[in-house]
Order: C-alpha cells, then structure tokens, then sequence
C-alpha cells in the first residue's frame, strides 16, 4: 500500500503549481473572468504544450495514457488556483465522451486536434426537467436521410460559449428514463438552428442555455447505446470535480489559518481564541477527509463495473458536506473581509459552492444511495 | 560541446521553514522539497544552449540521498539528456560540505570533460555561495559567477563564452576561454514549466549511480553546525485612516522617515 | 399562556393585508411582481407610505409618533408585510438611531431629527465598525477633538451599509484615551454632505455595491450633534445593539420564504428540479421548519417581555443567533432549489433596472447571489461567535 505521489505525479504537481504560482494569481484570474472570452487562449495553447490535454487519452491518438490518480493530480492543482480555462468541459467530459464512445476515425481525428489545443468541447446533456438524471433525455434526434437532426432544449451546458463542437446527449429511441436509445451526437454551434443563451456562471466560469431546432447532428460511435460511456464519464467526472474541490478546500483552509494568525482583535491575534482554533481544526480534518474519500473514489472509479458509481456518490456527498463546513466557516472566520469581493477567500467560497451543485448535489446522491440500499 | 549542470535539492521555496525545538537544525521531517530555484535556472539555461544548437548534450548531476534522485528526474523532464547521482545516502553526516561538493564536482567534471559547467549561484538552504568558485579552482577552469546573460560566440575549437555578471549597482560583461564555470542568477532566464510528456520520457532517460568513494574522495565534515533560529516573527499589517497617521508612523514607530 | 388572536387584532390584521394589496406604491408594487431589486427611491416611496398611515414608527412611543403597538400587533404587521413581500424597512434611522436620540437625545435633537426619520424624509447610516475594530468594537479609533464649538473628526468608518445613499451618519467616536477604552466613546451625529466627508465603496461576493468605507478628514461637526453625555456613547450604543438584534432575526420574512419553498416543492415551476421524494432534502426543510417554530416563539417571549415594559436583555443573543442561522438555512434550500440553475449569474434578472426573467424557474438566480451576500447575517450586528460570548458571560455567568 501507497499513497505517496510517484516519480511522475510529483513533477505534474510542480509543474502546474508552479503555473499557477508565476503565472496565476488572484487578479491575474480576476481579469480573466472579467475579459470577453472569459479565459485565455494562450494559456489553452500552453496547456497543449504542456501535455495537460493529452493526459488521460489513449497513446494511439497521441495521448498519455494518464490515469484517473494522474487527472486527479492536475485537477487539485486546478482547484487551487481556480483556473477558468474550459479544461474540465473539454478534456474530463467531451474528450472522454470521445475516447468512450466514438468510432475509430472520430477518435483519431477529434483527439488529435483536442491534444493540439485546436478543439474545445462542451457536453449538452443536462436539461430543464433533469437535474442529475443520466436517462431524463427529452431532447431527440431525428433521423432522415440527410442523417440526423435534434430538437430541444439544453441547460447550463458549462463551457458551450467557448467549444468548437458540442456533444449532444439525445433520444433516437425509448421513452424518458430508459437507458437503451440514448444516443450521442457531434454539433456545430455555429449552425443555423442553434440558439445559444450565454452566461457568466455565480463562480467565475461560463455556460449557456442551448436550443437546438432541427439541428444537423453528427451520431458520435453507435446509435442508441451511450448509456454506459456516459455513465462512466460521469463518474470519473465526479472523481475529476471532487479533486478540484480537495485543492480550494485546501486553499480555504490555509488562508483562514494565514488570517487568524494576522488579524488581531481584543489585542490579540484572533486565532487565539479557543472557538476559533477548534473551527479551523474541524476544517482540517474535513479537507484531510475529503482526500481521502477522493482516493478511495478515484481508485474505485477506476476499477469501474457497479462499484464505482456507488464509490462516485459517495465522494460526492463527502465533498458536498465537507466543503460546505469549510468555505462558510472559511468566511465566517474573516468576518466583514470573508464577504468582500476583493479578497480571494470569497472566490474559492463561491466556487466549492458552485462544485456541490454541479453533477448532482449532496442531497440528490445522499438520496441515491438510501435508494440503492433500500433496494438492495 | 557537453554542458554538466549541478542541481540539489532543498526545501520547495514556498514552504515555511520550521526550526526543530532543540535549534539543532531545520525541521525536515513531511517537508516538500524541490528543485533549488537558481539551480533551476541553471537547466534553463543548458537546455536552451542545447535547443540552439550550441551544445550537443545536457548531463544533470546532483549530490545527495536517494530521493535526490527527483530532482534528477526534474532536470531530465526539463530537457537534460542524462543524470548523475552521487548517492551520499551510505554517509554518517548526511550534511555535505560546499568544498567537498567541489571536489566530487571536480571528478565529475574531470571525467565528462565538458565544454561548460552551470550551476546555481547559491542553494537557498543555506546561502553559502561558494560551491561554484570552489569548483572553479579545483578544477582549474575560469568562471563567471551571478550570470544574468550568457552568449557563446566563436567558431569550433575556438570558442568563447561572455557572460553578463550582475555586480553591486550595474552589469559586467567578462569573456572566457571555454571550458567555464556559470552560476547563475535570478534573471538568467525564466525555467520553463516541465511538460508531461517530457516527464513521463524523463523515466527512460539514463541515470549514473555513484558513490563518493567511487570518485575516491572522503566525505569528512570540518563544519559543525552548532544552532538554528528562526527569523523575527513578522508583525501583522494595519491599515491606517490618512495620509498624515501613515507618515506619522513612519516617521515615529518604524523609524523609516525623519 | 395564550397565542389566539382577539377580535380586535383580527381586524387589524385585515386592515394591515388590505394595505399590502391595495396600497402600497405602484412601482413598488410592480417591482415586486416582476421579482426586481428596490432602488433608493423605491425604499423611500415605501417607507412614506407607511408613514402616511401613521405606521413608520412600530417601535417608537406615542409621544414622538410612533404607532403604540403591542407585542401582537407588531406581530402582525411583519407577518403581513413579508407575505406582502414588502421590501423590509431600512433600519438604520426608523429603528436604530431614533430610540437612541428619543432616548438620550436633548429637546431640540428630538425635535430637530425625529420628525424627518419618521417621514424618511432623511437616510441614516451606521458608522460604528473600522479597519481594527469590528469584533472589538471598542478599540475604535475615528476621534472627535472639541474645538470651540465644532468637533473635528478624523478617522475611517467601513463596511458602512449603503452609505452611499445616506445623508446622515450615526458613529462612535473616540473623545478622550483616558481610563476605559469604553469610557472615552461618543455618540455623535454628522451629516454625509459635510466637507471632508468621502464615500468608497467595498463591493460584496454578489457583485453589488452594498456597504462602503466612509473617510472622515478634518470634518467640523457642530457641537450641538453629540448625542448626551460625552464619553456615554458606549452605553447608548449598547441599547441601540440589542434593538438591532432584535431586529436581525427575521422570522416573519424567514416563515414566508418557507412557505413559498413548500408551495414549490408541491406543484415545481418548470426548471426546478422535483424534490419532494428526496428524503434527505425533506428532512433538512422539515428540521428548519422545526427550528424556525422555535424561535418564533422565543421571539414571542421576547417581545412580550419588552410590551411588559422590560427591555430586551442578553436573551436577544438568542434571536440574532438563531434568525440568523435560519435565514441561512433556508438561503441553502432555496440553493438545493435552483438545482443547476443556480449557476447562471443573470443580474438582469433581478436587479432594480432588469428586464425581468432571463432563466426559469424565476427564482434561481438571485438564489447564489442571495447566499454569498447573505453569510454577512452571521457577521454583522456583532458576529454570532461574539453574541455565543455575551450568552456564556452575561446568561450563564462562565
Ligand atoms: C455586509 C455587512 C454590512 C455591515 N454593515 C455595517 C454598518 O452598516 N455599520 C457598521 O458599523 N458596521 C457594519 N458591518 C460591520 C460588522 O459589524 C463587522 O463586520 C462585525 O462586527 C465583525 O467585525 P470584523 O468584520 O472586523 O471581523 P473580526 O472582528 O475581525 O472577526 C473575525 C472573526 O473572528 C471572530 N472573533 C473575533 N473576536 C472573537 C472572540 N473574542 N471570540 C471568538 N471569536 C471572535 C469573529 O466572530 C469572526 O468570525 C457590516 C458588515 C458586513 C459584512
């Protein structure tokens, strides 16, 4: 048994902290988010040097065949940095929606140019009525014999205002909640027919509503069967997002400590006072527990079968509750300064806010698995 | 032409130091180490040399435990093309002298015959400044020490090196015969990130395990370090209402201003 | 013990429900409707209009203007007024800075500053808290140095909240540094357009310019402004403190956003996600229905003990802390509400010039907005941690 970085992990670690450290502060980030694309391409484009795009794709279409501890590596780098570049919607969910479910020439094509920095993802699936649900697809594809066409509409697609190409979770058979007859699909955005509603997101990201009406659509791999690539790249998404949630805890917690030592009320610094110590000793051991939980997720998810979308709930639900103790008592401990915009602790707040109600909240899979055990 | 670079492996930069309780030493134990950040410039530099065509080959060379042998690693994801590992790990004073540094540097360099040698000016550890001087006179070579530019001009077999030395109030450019000593400073150049790539091919690359007695010298230790503090704790900032109170307190608490 | 209303208070209710429909301004009316964010000038036309009806003054004597009302009756409005969903009256002047001045304040003050805070003719701010001094209130350092008879004013107020609408401040001022740090405060009153007075703002987690940070330079306040004694400020403001914690706690408007939620969970706006068979999340809104039934009647008691002439104690601790920790608890269910529409961040939606819905369900977007700006409840009007110290010390005597 071993829970220490290997050789390789250690140097990715360096190397994107040292990213974020030299070229990601706080106001540098700030801007970015202020700025009109909302990211930078240039720092897309170093990303792509740097091999970061290519890590969990397979070596035979000039990936590294990173695994799922790797990724996970990155991501809490990511985290601690609030990095905004649309990493997350490209690489963890439409790059391996690709890598999962396309056909041989769609995955050396669409990975070789996402590797290069030359192509940016979103993954519509998500829609008004379906919060979390997998099956809860309304939007459909149609199917003539010009190929396929999809009507319906998409919610908070995170990322779309940025990608090249949306991958589209679409009906081509079956009825709302069945697993067999859903399908994915490769869409233009920039098509006629697609009406994009684009919008900031509360932690600094950007989404959009999409509506597709009769959209010409590309059928990603096999028609009616990407229950389980989605499924599983949800999973490894939950894994993905949680580690990014383990570095703004982390960095949460560091900074309220920092502030406890410096700001002195009563004559004293604050951190003081025994209320306070054993608040930020209950943040401690709820970061420390979350990294562990995310290990236990990454590598259940990474063995797959009906383990590791247990294994992902779980990891869900501890980062959800964990990260609410630590962000609230992170701004409850700067006082008037926790809810200020100028300093960064309310900005990695809103963002483990923003984690718990992505992919499915605390409560929604807290309630998954009292179902699945109820059934059992 | 061969560049040996020297890296070592300190504490990470950002890390806050801790003293033991008994002032022996500096506190170690679940400390993230690094690469020292001058020595990092120190690969930047070679491996640019290399990449314009100037030097054929990169060898990293470190002297240390075995977990030094991250640092080497680091260096071959940074561009080196292979490593030498001096394992102090079998020595009883696991602290290593700059002269006996030099002197195993010396070998190394006696044995690879390098057209340049780079390394840090200093480690930040313990700011001693010295190894590179050191190994300069042992070796017999010329050097140009707090390098913040180096150019190599000349055609084959005739060769020189000017380097751009940042001295008290301004720059001095000096030119040596080559082979030379660098150390670099702060603004040589700033080391690129390690791409992933380039980190998973470092694992292949060759790695030289030796042990000091290999190069037949004697770790002995002529230094003792008797105590450790830490520096002054920092106060806290405060924020002050005008213009007036801030010159006021400069003027009469920090003593800056009269 | 008893909680029924009598036949006399039932009419007042339905006199108090028949203003909320039929009379309150139309801009504001239609802001409401539309779920828009109420300007100065809204707040205002609202607050005049409650003075029209002799009811700006729920908590003042008669004598000065005020409505004389029981415990019941102001138990009344707020539930009337946050079913309504009135915007909530501004504090600062109405009930914060009024019972200092009817209290404490000479002849002329009363005459010269209560009519208009009545008719919100004026808007107060509160310039208490400073860069060093929050929790520690009294460490505060603006100082005020007599000088015939003007006091010069020097020195910086923060987190002033929405100052930057205000005309008149309320602070405490440092007059002496002898003896107690408490002993050498002053209530002092200073108008917002004297020279040397500057307002910045401090932007809060919601984007929104909601507090300030208010810098005094060599700002001549006329003698005549200090409220009582000099050196006393402290004292007056500790009566003023209870009121506003009092104040804080909310749980006529805490009862109503509950309700709503409820209705929600019932009957889903499109967009929501349907939450009434998530059993965790059941739980957490039947728990804070629990703990805001509690406190309701913690309030109660409260309130009633004030009627019977007692003023409220070191139990108001309890309100702030529990009214507080409830309206954040339903901030978080509101949030659990919006599901992933809590993340589109469309102030249009909901601000005092928007357009109106941009995102369904309707009530989504304001809901993260709402929760970061609405961890300052816990932080404000001394943190929760400082009112737990007052209950050990003051309560349990520790
Ligand atoms: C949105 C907003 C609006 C405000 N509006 C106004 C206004 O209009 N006028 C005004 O005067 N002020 C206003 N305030 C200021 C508010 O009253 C202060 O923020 C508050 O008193 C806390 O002070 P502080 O921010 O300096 O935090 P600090 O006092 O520095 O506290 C930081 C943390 O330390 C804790 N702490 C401090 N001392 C102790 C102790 N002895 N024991 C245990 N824990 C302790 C606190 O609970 C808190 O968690 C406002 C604040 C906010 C956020």
């Amino acid at each position: 048994m071993d829970f220490a970085l290997n050789d390789i992990q250690q140097m990715l670690q360096d190397s994107a902290a040292k990213f974020i450290q030299n070229d990601y502060d706080f106001e540098t980030r700030r801007r970015l988010t202020e700025s009109e694309l909302g990211y930078s391409e240039e720092n897309w484009k170093l990303f792509a040097e740097l091999g970061w795009l290519a890590l969990p794709f397979d070596e035979a279409y000039g990936g590294l065949g990173g695994s799922l501890t790797d990724l996970i590596v990155l991501q809490t780098e990511l985290g601690r940095g609030l990095v905004v570049e649309p990493y997350f919607s490209t690489v963890v969910l439409g790059g391996n929606l690709i890598q999962r479910h396309g056909s041989e020439s769609q995955q050396s094509e669409l990975l070789e140019r996402l590797i290069a920095g030359e192509l940016k993802l979103a993954f519509a699936q998500a829609e008004p009525q379906c919060h979390s649900s997998i099956t809860d697809i309304e939007t459909s594809a149609e199917r003539s014999e010009e190929g396929y066409h999809i009507t319906g509409h998409k919610a908070v697609v995170l990322g779309a205002p940025s990608a090249d190409l949306l991958v589209v979770a679409a009906r081509t058979s079956g009825n709302r909640g069945d697993q067999n007859g859903l399908s994915l699909f490769l869409v233009d955005p920039a098509q006629p027919g697609v009406t994009m509603q684009a919008y900031p997101t509360n932690d600094g990201f950007r989404g959009a509503e999409i509506r597709f009406d009769s959209v010409k659509a590309t059928l990603l791999g096999e028609v009616d069967s990407a229950y389980d690539a989605i499924q599983a790249t949800l999973n490894d998404a939950i894994v993905a997002l949680s580690a990014e949630a383990v570095g703004v805890m982390e960095k949460l917690l560091n900074a309220t400590v920092e502030f406890c030592k410096v700001r002195k009320q009563f004559g004293q610094p604050i951190g003081k006072f025994q209320v306070l110590q054993h608040r930020m000793a209950d943040m401690f051991m709820e970061c420390e527990q979350t990294r562990s939980m995310l290990y236990f997720g990454a590598i259940t998810v990474a063995g797959g079968g009906e383990e590791a979308s247990h294994a992902a709930s779980m990891l869900k639900v501890k980062v959800g509750s964990a990260g609410r103790l630590v962000g609230q008592q992170a701004v409850q401990l700067h006082g008037g300064m926790g809810v200020s915009d100028e300093l960064d602790v309310g900005h990695f707040f809103k963002r483990i806010t923003m984690i718990n109600t992505l992919l499915g909240s605390r409560d929604e899979h807290l309630q998954r698995l009292i179902r699945n055990a109820q059934a059992a | 032409m061969k560049i040996v670079v020297c890296v070592k492996r300190v504490i990470d930069y950002n890390v806050k130091i801790r003293v033991k309780p008994d002032h022996s030493d500096v506190d170690l134990t679940n400390v993230k180490m690094a690469m020292n950040p001058f020595c990092e410039i120190a690969v930047e530099e070679a491996v640019r040399l290399k990449e314009s065509g100037v030097a054929t080959e990169v060898v990293a060379v470190t002297i240390g435990p075995k977990a030094a042998q991250e640092q080497l690693r680091t260096a071959l994801a940074l561009g080196a093309d292979r490593a030498v590992h001096i394992d102090t790990s079998a020595e009883a004073n696991e602290r290593i002298e700059s002269l006996t540094v030099a002197k195993l540097l010396a070998k190394v360099v006696e044995e690879e015959q390098p057209g340049l040698v780079i390394l840090g000016k200093q480690a930040i550890d313990t700011d001693n400044n010295q190894t590179g001087q050191m190994l300069a006179a042992l070796a017999g070579l010329p050097q140009g020490t707090f390098a913040s530019e180096v150019k190599i001009s000349g055609d084959e077999g005739d060769k020189k090196l000017q380097v751009t030395r940042e001295i008290d109030g301004g720059l001095q450019t000096i030119e040596l015969s080559l082979p030379a000593i660098v150390t670099t400073d702060l603004r040589l150049n700033e080391p690129r990130y390690a791409k992933l790539p380039d980190i998973m091919k470092a694992k292949k690359k060759p790695m030289d395990v030796k042990s000091p007695a290999d190069l037949c010298i004697e770790v002995a230790s002529k230094v003792t370090l008797l105590k450790v503090e830490s520096p002054a704790e920092r106060k806290g900032g405060i924020k002050v209402g005008s213009v007036d109170e801030l010159v006021d307190k400069l003027k009469n608490e920090a003593k800056v201003i009269s | 013990m008893n909680i029924d209303l009598t036949g006399d208070e039932l009419a007042f209710r339905d006199e108090v429900r028949a203003f909320f429909q039929n009379e309150l301004p139309p801009q504001v009316m239609e802001k409401i409707q539309r779920g828009l964010r109420i300007s100065r000038d809204d707040q205002i036309a609202y607050q005049q209009a409650l003075h029209a009806k002799g009811w700006a003054g729920a908590n003042w004597p008669v004598e000065y203007g005020g409505t004389g009302w029981s415990a019941t009756q102001k138990y009344i409005f707020n539930n009337e007024a946050a079913t309504a969903q009135a915007p909530r009256i501004i504090p600062f002047g109405l009930t914060m800075v009024a019972p200092v001045i009817y209290t404490f304040g000479n002849e002329e003050q009363k005459q010269r500053f209560l009519p208009d805070i009545l008719a919100s003719k004026v808007w107060w701010c509160q310039g208490y808290s400073e860069p060093n001094a929050g929790s520690d209130l009294a460490g505060l350092k603006t100082r005020a140095v007599r000088d015939g008879d003007h006091y010069i004013v020097n020195g910086t107020k923060t987190w002033t909240t929405l100052g930057h609408y205000a005309d008149w401040i309320f602070c405490l001022v440092r007059t002496s540094d002898t003896g107690k740090k408490q002993e050498g405060i002053s209530f002092l009153l200073i108008d917002m357009n004297s020279p040397g007075v500057s307002v910045t703002p401090i932007i809060t987690l919601d984007g929104r310019r909601e507090v300030n940070e208010v810098n005094f330079e060599d700002v001549r306040v006329p003698v005549e402004n200090l409220v009582g004694e000099e050196g006393k400020g402290w004292t007056y403001a500790k009566v003023l403190l209870t009121h506003e914690r009092t104040n804080i706690a909310g749980v006529a408007s805490s009862k109503q956003r509950l309700k709503r939620l409820r209705e929600m969970l019932s009957e889903p706006p499109l967009g929501m996600p349907n939450l009434i068979d998530n059993s965790v999340f059941m739980a957490r809104v039947m728990e804070t229905e629990i703990e805001l039934k509690a406190l309701e009647f913690t309030e109660l008691r409260v309130l009633s003990a004030v009627s019977t002439g007692k003023a409220p104690g070191p139990e108001s601790s309890i309100l702030k802390i529990k009214g507080t920790e409830v309206q954040q608890m339903i901030d978080e269910l509101y949030l659990e509400a919006s599901g992933h529409y809590a993340l589109p961040f469309v102030p249009e939606q909901y601000e005092e010039e928007g357009d109106g819905i941009v995102i369904e369900p309707h009530f989504a977007p304001n809901t993260a907005p709402h929760y970061y700006n609405n961890r300052k409840v816990t932080i404000f009007g001394g943190t929760n941690e400082i009112q737990k110290n007052i209950i050990a010390k003051a309560v349990l005597e520790l």
